[in-house]
Formats: structure tokens, C-alpha cells, sequence
């Protein structure tokens, strides 16, 4: 996988904006959260599910600069689909207040998008699948 | 009757305002909990003046990226007479496996465990590592971060710190709610 592309507060909401049209998982991850690393396998058995009715997957690690080639390769042995993003921000409590403010910071965090771009659920902490998988199809 | 159902819903709604989550501001209430022996200690036998309260995790690499830290936090402001009580409740880390990393990291402070995470429930608690300053009124002064990040080197707001320094010196705490990348606490799962 290429060099992950920053994202900040302000590249999130570009990058919805350019996704509408589609309901969109962003799930925050890091190589340092175990939770996180063992359920990508299942979201990227999802996103390949339900691509085709308009699901995008978009990842962001919230590792820091020095971790990000184990994170670039963890992505690739994952073959997690593009955008990957890794969070490159000034101030990390702005980035998580900017996704949701009620969220704590805790990994992983899941957050899914409709169509139009509004956020209609947090999933904090390890994801149940199915709960997930209803919420898109609800979407969809 | 209806009078009965006024009190009813008045005595809940004070339950629900006393049972947390704990916010900058929320009155704590003494709690349970236990030692890594099994037995029980009450809240109220270890605060003081002013406590800390920490959750923190054996298994997480953010909190083990502190414990260094924690230990220099202990040795600061234990001497200034400020309480600390550090609690393990992630259901997958028991009694055993705290006791040996406490004493694999050298902590010079006790840690609790959290049966059945009731106590992070109560305080709202969400990832580790993750703080609550409380005064001598029992009062949440501060709740977040130790500090803004897991690299000490590039550490630029000291959060804990700085709360507890303005709270010993009688004054407001400047940012008293902050946030921080961590690990999700893992809560028991209860039967559905």
C-alpha cells in the first residue's frame, strides 16, 4: 500500500462531502489497539458485501508518524480498500470532539454516514457485526 | 396514589442525577471496590483532600505508554497529600495479571480491581488510561488525559498535572474535560 494519506477535521468532511451518494463506515483504528486490528478483517468482508450498494469503507489510523509504515503494512496484509487515511492533526481532542462529542477517544470507533452525509451512528469500543451490518443495510 | 408516584419519579430522578456519569462537577458517591486480594474497600477509607482516580489497563499499550509517568505523578503529588486510587476494570485482565504487571512496572501505588466494571459505569469511565480529580467535597474537578500525548517528547499540555496543581492552590481548573486516544475499557459482556 502507498503512503496513507493525512486527514484532519477538515479533510473528513471533504472527504464525505465527496462521498455523497453513498453511506460511509469511518472506522478509526490504530496498529496499538488489538480490538481494532481483529475486527478489520470482518469490515473489509463487509465493505466487499455491500460495495455494490453503495457502502465505502474509509479507514483512518490514529497512529502516530513513526508507526505508520506497520500501519501501511498491516493495511496491505488486510487488503483493506482505498481511502486509507492516517490522522495528522494539531490537536487530537479537536479531531475526536469533531467527529462526536459525547466520544470519548476510545478504540475502535466506527462511524456511519447516510447517503446525504449525516451521521447517524457511533459504534464505540468492539463492534458487534451483525448490530453493524443491520445498520448499513438500514441505509442502504 | 398519585402522590406516591410524584415521590416515585422524584426519588428516581435523583437516583438517576447521583448514579453518573460523572461529569466536571457531578458529586461522587462512595463506592465498593476490591483490592487484588478479594476484598472490599470502600472509596470513602482511601480519598482524601484531594483524590485521583485513575483507570488504567495491564494489556494496553497507551496506558502502558504512562505508567513511567503515573509512577512520577505518585511520587510528585503523594507527598502533597493528594490521594490515588488506581482501578482496573477490563474484564479480560483479572486480579492475578494486575498484581504482576504492578509489580512488573514497579508501581509504588496499590491498584483495585473492578469487578463487573461497576465502577467505571459509575463514572462513565470509556478507555484507559483515564482520569478524575476529585476535592474534598467529593466534587469532579477534572476528567480526562494524563497529558496530550503518548510521546513524552512531544507532550505540550500536562493535564493531570496542571489540575491537581490549581486544585491544591485553591484555584479553578483552566481545562478541566479533555480528551485522548486510548484503549476502549472492556466491560463484561452481560447476558442478552
Amino acid at each position: 500500500m502507498e503512503r496513507l494519506s493525512p486527514l484532519d477535521e477538515s479533510i473528513l468532511q471533504q472527504v464525505l462531502k465527496s462521498n455523497r451518494g453513498n453511506v460511509v463506515l469511518v472506522n478509526l483504528w490504530a496498529t496499538w489497539c488489538a480490538p481494532c486490528r481483529e475486527e478489520m478483517p470482518a469490515l473489509v468482508a463487509l465493505q466487499s458485501r455491500l460495495a455494490s450498494k453503495g457502502l465505502k469503507l474509509v479507514t483512518v489510523s490514529a497512529d502516530e508518524p513513526e508507526d505508520e509504515a506497520s500501519a501501511r503494512q498491516f493495511l496491505s496484509e488486510q487488503k483493506v480498500p482505498s481511502p486509507a487515511y492516517i490522522k495528522r492533526v494539531e490537536n487530537d481532542e479537536k479531531f475526536i470532539e469533531s467527529l462526536d462529542p459525547k466520544w470519548s477517544g476510545a478504540l475502535p470507533a466506527s462511524f456511519l454516514y447516510d447517503r446525504n452525509g449525516r451521521k447517524v451512528r457511533a459504534f464505540i469500543g468492539e463492534v458487534d457485526m451483525k448490530e453493524l451490518e443491520a445498520a448499513i443495510r438500514k441505509l442502504l | 396514589m398519585k402522590t406516591l408516584t410524584i415521590f416515585g419519579l422524584a426519588a428516581l430522578t435523583a437516583g438517576l442525577l447521583i448514579a453518573g456519569p460523572y461529569n466536571v462537577g457531578s458529586k461522587v458517591e462512595n463506592f465498593t471496590i476490591q483490592d487484588l486480594n478479594g476484598q472490599g474497600v470502600n472509596f470513602s477509607d482511601l480519598k482524601g483532600d484531594v483524590t485521583v482516580v485513575m483507570f488504567i489497563a495491564t494489556q494496553c499499550p497507551i496506558s502502558n505508554d504512562y505508567n513511567q509517568r503515573m509512577n512520577e505523578l505518585y511520587s510528585e503529588f503523594a507527598g502533597k497529600g493528594v490521594k490515588f486510587v488506581f482501578i482496573n476494570s477490563n474484564a479480560s485482565e483479572p486480579a492475578a495479571e494486575v498484581s504482576q504487571h504492578a509489580k512488573a512496572n514497579s508501581f509504588p501505588f496499590k491498584v483495585y480491581k473492578d469487578a463487573g466494571n461497576q465502577v467505571a459505569d459509575r463514572f462513565g469511565a470509556q478507555v484507559t488510561p483515564e482520569a478524575f480529580v476529585i476535592d474534598k467535597v467529593g466534587t469532579v474537578r477534572y476528567h480526562g488525559y494524563i497529558d496530550d500525548s503518548r510521546n513524552a517528547a512531544n507532550i505540550k499540555v500536562r493535564g493531570l498535572k496542571n489540575a491537581l496543581d490549581a486544585v491544591l492552590s485553591g484555584q479553578s481548573v483552566a481545562n478541566a474535560q479533555t480528551k485522548a486516544f486510548g484503549c476502549t475499557i472492556k466491560r463484561e459482556k452481560k447476558a442478552s
